[in-house]
């Protein structure tokens, strides 16, 4: 990793940051001690802690992936990462109550007034967990349960015991196994039987300090017959050293419920994002990945949905843009376990500046789901020479009755689009950006409006100057 | 690198996840077996000479495997001939193993039919194709259906040089194919064509790579298999284009029908584009048999299996509408259609 001394901000709107006023930070580097400590710290029961420290022994012993941009992931150097970091003594319930520069930062991003007009519930977690949370009274008296991970291992030990890693193993992979060894923050969602709750809930994490890892949790359980719609957020100041970003994300969707997991993730170009997130979905259930991936430096996600139960359905809708020194290694997983289930995906990725976009996927039908039927496409578009565009599907079928599809294409953007909007009068660097807002816009329409218009005034941004 | 020196690859490498080295290699992966020659015969006007020395070693443990066995070795060049040429190679014993180097200057079309029941067969085949020529190319397997088999092959196609390489198979009780295509020159095109019937407990593994390295290249892939018994097809591909290898124009299709309930068939289209004025595109379907086509067939008098012989039948043959060689889709369709039929006569 390059020199901690000098700080870039460039282009990049959220890169800014606080000065850091931590209540607790860990020395750098993981060892047991630090993960008995960190359990220790959050006062947890000791059942945890075994999970925590079994996870560790994994982390240890499990080799690094030998497949995706291995030279960018032999860089991270885990001794140099804070595992944790506390900036505030409490989860708060009202803003007032947040430290001001901390107050400040969200100001900045505009969460609390994106809270007051159109969220069901916020958690604002900021470097290792959440200095705010809050739900609307009328979810909490229909049984909604909406806290930071943290508090909700305490207010609901059985609940979380009950399901917490058995959708994502501590022993997954490397990262799932480091995530459950430091896990710290993140959501914690229940919603029950029939209840529909209207407006989206949000979480958004930031990182602030140098160096720092974020390590959250979520875990969102939908019992049958609710629906909800969670949206996640993130961003990071511009640091020249690198930051460590591993979440893990356990979805559950019991018979006949509908969960929708929107991510806009804008993590400052210096940020690792290698992230584990995968659902279950019973009979009937519906679960849609809706992720777009706009900063980081390496990011490696590829949301997946467990389809186990008859009738259930799996939606993935996935943009990437990748600019200069960013790849962009993204994709969908669906498992089709049972019969007469059935999945979409679309995948979209921009390359542009040098950098890197890939679609990973895999979808698999096993022998005894018959009448499954699943349909992926996958678009790229590459705006200069240095750029990079791969495509990596997997179809695994073992059922003769199963119908299933893929499609991707590679290419640049048209100069007939391009010469159609310049004789209307837009300049080449304005066609350009309708034509990338018009490719993304099959993502954007399933954003809450906010988030759609947010997201196109970052990808006008990032096309800035793309011209000549 | 010498074989022994060579790592067995991970099957985290989609060239061998699904069938990894030590389920191809005719016993145990630390053993080099002494092998008996593939022999190859053709007309007699054709040049093809034996020789002592085969191809030089390559870093792929499968092509070096091949190399350090030993086995027969030929020369074949090939100046502007007219007619068809006809290789038979006939391969017999516990293991046989064999090599062949094609140069093609002018135009040529060439048939390989390899037969015979060896427990394992192994063959290599290595080709250029040099400017301004065009090679038309058949490969049918027709091993015995307890052969193991591997096939690696390395051509090399020169500025505007095209190829068409069509490959139909139907032999062997496990298959791994490995063809690598590099478009070498500007103008260089490729169309590839593979069809594999499979049946009974056949495993049939086909991998492609076609590397673009110049601008203005063309190359057109279909790979068809229909899967009956408990067979599993594997069709997996590498598309790269080079830096600057812009005006590229690619595409692979992918097409699986599978036959009944305990067929298995994955598909894996792989595609690195590091150029941006380029046309590439995948595709990849996996189906049942359309009801649809059935009813309309029965509907006109056909019994069930007749109907599915015929809707198998015009699927494995489409894989050859991409090919414009008259004499290469007729034989291709001939050896496929003779083995349908006799397919249906069990």
């Amino acid at each position: 990793m390059v020199e901690d001394s000098q700080e870039i901000i460039g282009d990049y709107q959220y890169g800014f940051h606080d000065p850091e006023n931590s209540t607790i930070r860990f020395d750098k580097g993981l060892t047991e001690q630090v993960v008995r400590d960190i359990s220790e710290l959050k006062n947890e029961p000791e059942w945890m802690t075994d999970i925590r420290v079994k996870a560790y022994r994994h982390f240890v012993e499990r080799v690094m992936p030998d497949w995706g941009n291995c030279s960018l992931l032999n860089m991270i150097d885990f001794e140099n990462v804070t595992y944790f970091l506390r900036s505030s003594d409490k989860t708060e319930k009202s803003w007032d109550d947040v430290p001001d520069d901390i107050k400040n930062t969200f100001d900045r991003l505009g969460i609390p007034e994106a809270e007051q007009k159109w969220l069901g519930g916020v958690t604002a977690q900021y470097e290792s967990e959440a200095v705010y949370h809050s739900i609307r009274e009328d979810l909490e008296e229909q049984g909604v349960i909406f806290l930071d991970m943290d508090s909700g291992l305490k207010q609901y030990p059985e609940i979380v015991k009950k399901y917490f890693g058995t959708v994502v193993p501590h022993s997954d992979n490397k990262f799932s196994a480091l995530n459950t060894a430091v896990w710290s923050g993140g959501s914690f969602l229940y919603i029950p039987k029939g209840v529909s709750v209207e407006m989206p809930v949000q979480a958004y994490f930031r990182i602030n300090a140098k160096n720092m890892g974020q390590f959250e949790r979520t875990l969102i359980i939908a019992d049958e017959g609710s629906t909800v719609h969670y949206v996640e957020g993130c961003t990071a100041p511009n640091y020249s050293t690198d930051s460590l970003h591993s979440a893990v994300v356990e979805l559950i969707a019991m018979k006949g419920a509908k969960i929708r997991y929107s991510t806009v993730q804008n993590w400052s170009s210096n940020v690792y994002n290698l992230v584990t997130k995968r659902a279950v979905a019973y009979q009937d259930a519906v679960v849609e990945w809706v992720d777009g991936n706009i900063g980081s430096k390496l990011t490696m996600k590829y949301p997946s949905v467990l389809l186990k139960g008859e009738g259930a359905h799996a939606e993935v809708i996935s943009v990437a843009y990748a600019g200069e020194g960013q790849h962009q290694d993204t994709g969908a997983k669906v498992h089709h376990l049972a019969s007469n289930t059935t999945s979409n995906i679309l995948s979209k990725s921009i390359s542009k500046g040098g950098g890197r976009s890939s679609y990973r996927g895999l979808l698999q039908v096993t022998p005894k789901s018959s009448g499954c039927r699943s349909k992926v496409v996958c678009d790229a578009l590459i705006l200069d020479e240095d750029s990079r565009s791969d495509t990596y599907p997997t179809m695994e079928i073992g059922n003769s009755s199963s119908d299933l599809e893929h499609e991707a294409s590679v290419s640049k953007v048209s100069s007939d689009q391009l010469f159609y909007l310049m004789t209307r009068g837009f300049s080449e660097e304005e066609a350009m950006g309708l034509i990338v807002n018009g490719f993304f816009e099959p993502f954007t329409r399933e954003l809450p409006m906010e988030y759609a218009v947010e997201l196109n005034k970052l990808l006008e941004l990032e096309m800035e100057g793309s011209i000549g | 690198m010498m074989y022994h020196q060579m790592p067995i690859p991970p099957r985290s490498e989609h060239l061998w996840r699904y069938t990894p080295w030590h389920r191809i290699h005719p016993s145990k992966p630390d053993v080099i077996p002494s092998a008996d020659g593939i022999v190859f015969k053709t007309q007699d006007n054709v040049s093809l000479i034996e020789t002592s020395s085969t191809e030089p070693t390559s870093s792929e443990i499968a092509r070096t495997f091949l190399h350090e066995c030993k086995g027969s070795s030929y020369n074949l060049s090939l100046d502007n001939i007219a007619e068809p040429i006809h290789i038979n190679a006939r391969c017999s014993g516990h293991v046989s193993v064999g090599t062949l180097n094609v140069e093609v200057k002018g135009s040529a079309v060439l048939f390989i039919h390899l037969t015979g029941e060896p427990e394992w067969a192994g063959i290599r085949i290595t080709g250029t194709v040099h400017p301004n020529s065009q090679l038309f190319y058949g490969f049918i397997n027709e091993l015995d259906s307890n052969a193991k088999f591997l096939r690696c092959e390395d051509w090399n196609l020169q500025r505007d040089a095209s190829m068409e390489n069509a490959t139909l198979s139907l032999g062997g009780f496990r298959c791994k194919t490995d063809i690598r295509t590099s478009l070498n020159g500007t103008g260089a095109s490729l169309r590839q064509a593979i069809t594999v019937n499979a049946d009974g407990a056949q495993h049939d593994d086909e991998h492609v790579e076609i590397h673009h390295h110049h601008g203005h290249t063309y190359s057109d892939l279909v790979m068809n298999s229909a899967c009956g018994g408990s067979s599993h097809f594997i069709g997996t591909g590498l598309l790269t284009i080079a830096e600057g290898a812009n005006k590229t124009d690619a595409s692979q299709v992918f097409r699986n029908l599978l036959l009944s309930e305990k067929a298995r068939a994955e598909a894996i289209p792989e595609l690195e584009v590091l150029a941006d004025d380029v046309s590439a595109a995948h595709g990849a379907a996996s189906a049942p048999v359309d009801s649809e086509q059935m009813h309309y067939l029965m509907s006109r008098g056909l019994n069930p299996v007749d109907a599915q012989n015929m809707i198998v039948s015009g699927f494995l043959n489409d894989a050859f509408s991409n090919l414009t060689n008259a004499a290469l889709i007729k034989e291709m369709r001939t050896r496929l259609t003779v083995h349908l039929e006799c397919e249906l006569k069990r």
